[in-house]
């Protein structure tokens, strides 16, 4: 599958012509993570928003030297991770640690993300939409699962 | 071609649950691998209307304990 295939297949993008998904392929690079690798730590900056390629991510909060951290949701192939610190310019609210071997992730940096919403309205209206969407579906399986 | 983005939580387990994308829609009494462990699909829901390809489905499922063992 090309990245064009992997990026249309993540629902961040639905609703963009296939030109447009392209230009995003452009500003992606693909990095690789081993099973346990810390990709982001709470608390850090950060300017990279990830999309799970192949493998599974788990969500972790609460690191302290007394404790461990507690996982809050494991995320597999088609997720997006780090979208607040992308979208608020805040620290990372959680850690990120692959948990399968591998876990491929394309990464889109902050600067040209932005760059390219303000180039195009019609990819920045889009993504910024589904990205709301995003945020809300995880919100709603947090709220089941805390039933 | 649909798409299910899919919010598994797990009854019963001290597990925080997983949210993927899959190309065919879960059903009840799928037996489903969630990283390393096994589950038993026990109820699926549409959580939110489709939108484009995608579906936006949750379910409830339990952890199996020695499957295939």
């Amino acid at each position: 599958m090309d990245l064009t295939q992997v990026l249309q297949s993540v629902d961040l993008f639905e609703g963009l012509a296939v030109d447009e998904i392209e230009k995003v392929a452009r500003i992606c690079s693909e990095e690789r993570f081993s099973k346990g690798q810390i990709i982001t730590k709470e608390g850090e900056q950060g300017d990279e928003l990830y999309i799970i390629a192949e493998g599974f991510v788990e969500v972790l909060l609460g690191e302290k030297p007394s404790s461990a951290a507690r996982v809050v949701v494991s995320l597999g192939s088609g997720q997006v991770l780090g979208e607040m610190a992308l979208l608020d310019q805040g620290p990372r609210s959680a850690s990120l640690r692959a948990t399968s071997e591998p876990t491929v992730l394309q990464v889109i940096q902050r600067n040209q993300f932005e760059e390219l919403c303000q180039e195009n309205t019609h990819i920045g209206y889009i993504v910024m939409r589904n990205l709301a969407a995003d945020l809300s579906f995880k919100l709603r399986h947090r709220n089941l699962n805390q039933r | 071609m649909a798409i299910y983005k899919v919010s598994y939580v797990i009854i019963d387990k001290d597990n925080p649950g997983t949210i993927l994308n899959q190309n065919h829609a879960p059903l009840e009494g799928e037996i489903v691998q969630l990283g390393d462990e096994i589950f038993e699909v026990l109820e699926v829901l549409e959580l939110v209307p489709p939108r484009g390809d995608f579906h936006y489905i949750h379910v409830t499922c339990r952890a199996i304990n020695n499957f295939g063992k």
